[in-house]
Order: C-alpha cells, then sequence, then structure tokens
C-alpha cells in the first residue's frame, strides 16, 4: 500500500466512535459537585501569619511551663514601666540608655519638627504609653501572661523605634539656627 | 431533466449549507449558555461532540476504558474552562485539543507503555469501530500498533486531518517532529499492512 493509497484510507477510517455507555451521568455528577475553594494569596498569607504566631506562642509556652520565673522589675525612671517579663526578656541597660537620651532630647527634637509633625508623633506617643499602661496593669493581676509580655516588650521597641525616627527627622531638617 | 436534476441539487446544497449555519447558531448559543454555568446546554454541547472527543481518545489510547475516563476528564475540564473560551478556533477544536492534553497527561502517568498494548491485546480489537471493515479494519488495527509517539501523528494528522501545525501544537512536538513521526508511521504501517498480504 503506499504513501497516497495509506492516506485515503486514513480518511475514511471512523472519527465519530459512540463509547459503549453514556459517559454523560459521570461528568454531570463531577461538575455538580462545587469547585474546591482556592486559598486568595492574601488569605493563605494571613492564615500563615496565624500558623506562625500560635506555633511561636506553642513553643514560648512549652519552654515556660515548668519554670519558674523571677520578676525583673523594670527602671522606675520609667514611669509606665511596671512589668515583669519572666525570665526571657528584660528592658537591659542599653535599651534604658538609648531610651533615656532620647527621651530627653524629645522635647527640643519635637521643637524642631512643623506643628502637625510634632502633633501627629505627640498623638502616637500617647496612645503607645496608653497602650503600655494597660498591659502593665494587665500583668499585674496576671504577671505569667506570656502573650501580654511579649506584646508589652514589643511595644517597647515601637516606642524606641518612634524615638528614633523623631530624631532622625529632625536631623534631616535644616533649620535657620543650624546655618 | 439535467436542469431539474441540477435545480435539485442546488436546492439540497443550500438546505444543507442552511442547516450547517443553523448548527453553528445553535452551537454558539449553546456555547454562551454553557459560559453562563448552565449544566443542560454544556449537556448539548456534550451529545454534539462526544463520538469524535471519545474516538480521538480511543485511537489514541488504543483502550476503551482509558478512552472513557479521558472523555469524561476532557469534558469535566472543558467546563471549568469554559469561560476561557474565547472563540479564536472552532469549539471542536479547542474540545480536541483539551482531550489529547487529557490522554497525554493519562500515558504520562501510566507506568509503561508496554502496559497499554498488553490492555489492547487483554481487550480484543478496541479501536475497530463497525464501519471499519476489510481493509480499513486492518488499518486500524494497524495503527493501534504503531509506537505511542507516531501514532498520535496519524491518528490527528491522517484521520482527524488536523494539520502539522495544529497536530504539533496539540500533541507540544515541533512541526519537523510532526512531520517525521508522520513518515516512521506510514512507514510501519505500510509494513505491517504488507505482511498481510496487501499490496501497493
Amino acid at each position: 500500500m503506499n504513501d497516497d493509497k495509506l492516506m485515503q484510507a486514513a480518511r475514511q477510517l471512523s472519527t465519530k466512535i459512540s463509547p459503549e455507555r453514556d459517559l454523560w451521568p459521570g461528568i454531570a455528577e463531577a461538575i455538580e459537585k462545587p469547585a474546591p475553594r482556592r486559598w486568595s494569596p492574601m488569605f493563605a498569607q494571613a492564615a500563615a501569619v496565624v500558623l506562625l504566631v500560635g506555633a511561636s506562642s506553642a513553643v514560648t509556652y512549652m519552654s515556660m511551663k515548668n519554670s519558674v520565673s523571677p520578676i525583673v522589675i523594670a527602671s522606675p525612671d520609667m514611669v509606665f514601666e511596671q512589668a515583669s517579663f519572666g525570665n526571657r526578656y528584660n528592658l537591659g541597660p542599653g535599651f534604658q540608655a538609648a531610651r533615656n537620651t532620647l527621651v530627653a532630647d524629645l522635647d527640643v527634637e519635637l521643637e524642631r519638627l512643623s506643628p502637625e509633625a510634632r502633633e501627629n508623633i505627640e498623638v502616637n506617643l500617647t496612645l503607645i504609653h496608653s497602650a503600655i499602661n494597660n498591659m502593665n496593669v494587665a500583668l499585674e493581676e496576671d504577671p505569667e501572661n506570656i502573650v501580654l509580655q511579649e506584646r508589652l516588650l514589643r511595644t517597647y521597641r515601637e516606642e524606641l523605634a518612634l524615638l528614633r525616627r523623631v530624631r532622625g527627622l529632625t536631623r534631616n531638617v535644616m533649620l535657620r539656627n543650624d546655618i | 431533466m439535467t436542469a431539474l436534476l441540477a435545480a435539485g441539487l442546488s436546492d439540497y446544497s443550500q438546505v444543507m449549507a442552511t442547516a450547517s449555519t443553523d448548527a453553528l447558531v445553535d452551537e454558539r448559543a449553546l456555547i454562551k449558555q454553557a459560559q453562563r454555568a448552565d449544566a443542560r446546554a454544556f449537556e448539548s454541547l456534550y451529545r454534539l461532540h462526544i463520538d469524535k472527543v471519545y474516538g480521538i481518545c480511543l485511537r489514541m489510547t488504543g483502550n476503551v476504558s482509558e478512552a472513557e475516563d479521558c472523555a469524561q476528564e476532557a469534558f469535566i475540564q472543558a467546563w471549568n474552562k469554559m469561560d476561557k473560551f474565547r472563540g479564536d478556533s472552532a469549539f471542536s477544536t479547542w474540545l480536541h485539543r483539551i482531550a489529547v492534553n487529557a490522554v497525554l497527561g493519562r500515558i504520562r502517568k501510566s507506568k509503561r507503555e508496554q502496559d497499554r498494548i498488553l490492555a489492547v491485546a487483554d481487550t480484543g480489537l478496541p479501536t475497530v469501530e463497525a464501519g471499519d471493515t476489510g481493509e480499513l479494519r486492518d488499518l486500524s488495527e494497524a495503527v493501534d500498533r504503531l509506537p505511542k509517539g507516531a501514532r498520535n501523528v496519524f491518528v490527528l494528522h491522517a484521520i482527524y486531518g488536523y494539520s502539522h501545525d495544529e497536530t504539533s501544537e496539540m500533541l507540544g512536538i515541533a512541526a519537523g517532529t510532526s512531520k517525521a513521526q508522520l513518515h516512521r508511521a506510514k512507514r510501519l504501517l505500510a509494513q505491517q499492512l504488507k505482511q498481510q498480504g496487501f499490496e501497493a
């Protein structure tokens, strides 16, 4: 059989072949099932954060469960700072020195900023101090609460970061007095 | 008489052309409805196309149960992708491409190609359609025995009439490879048929 004859014969082969059974019921069943919900990237990220926080809290809890935590009193000159941080954290002397310097310079630094920026920073600092006070009150009742301790520590860091940012802002502003 | 016959043929052609146009319009309407998640419209599309889709699956896999699974999978995928069909190609071409992908995916999953050949032998002559008789029946059986690459190209190009460009795109191969596989398929088929007593 030559090529042409072979191709002619191939063209005559049936292209339509009926299946021996009706395949529709299986298809109908599959397409009527609700499609599995896909997680959006944002939702997946949020879930990952929750998982990470959960896992981290669990590890912290497990590691501290059996240990007795001596209460460490923070520096008395920090009026809103009365918390203990269990045996894992404390406000080290480096932190306190840095904070004291920043707080001491704060009024001068704020004076160099525009009224809007100053107001904005003062509002933020008030919020942070209020949060620290609330957490300290809660920690007085529940000194071993790990979540509160960690939040308090994080809030102190946020305060320090804000104070540093204020200093950075004023260093970048050249005033008439500086010339 | 000749004039009457000619007029009759002309009328017949017009009727056929009108019927064909109507079918296209119907299909377009069904596609739009199916794109709006109308399962009944999709079932009508299934009824229109199942025989060709199943035919491709059967000729490519050479196995009834695998062909049934592939055809079902193709229609399920088509349903899930209905919103992606833009009408750039014919609906049948789009559907056949999905079916070919379903077959290729299944072949990749199967342990060995040899298993398929044994399965074909076990199930008799699955791809031989009632309409294929005599030489055609022998040709159909010979196509079943072709190696995978040559068989896929022969089925899509020689039996279903797709161009080398379309065939190569469907199979994910170069057009040159498609031509080479067709040449190989023709050579192997000629050898097989010659052994069975068919001469040029």
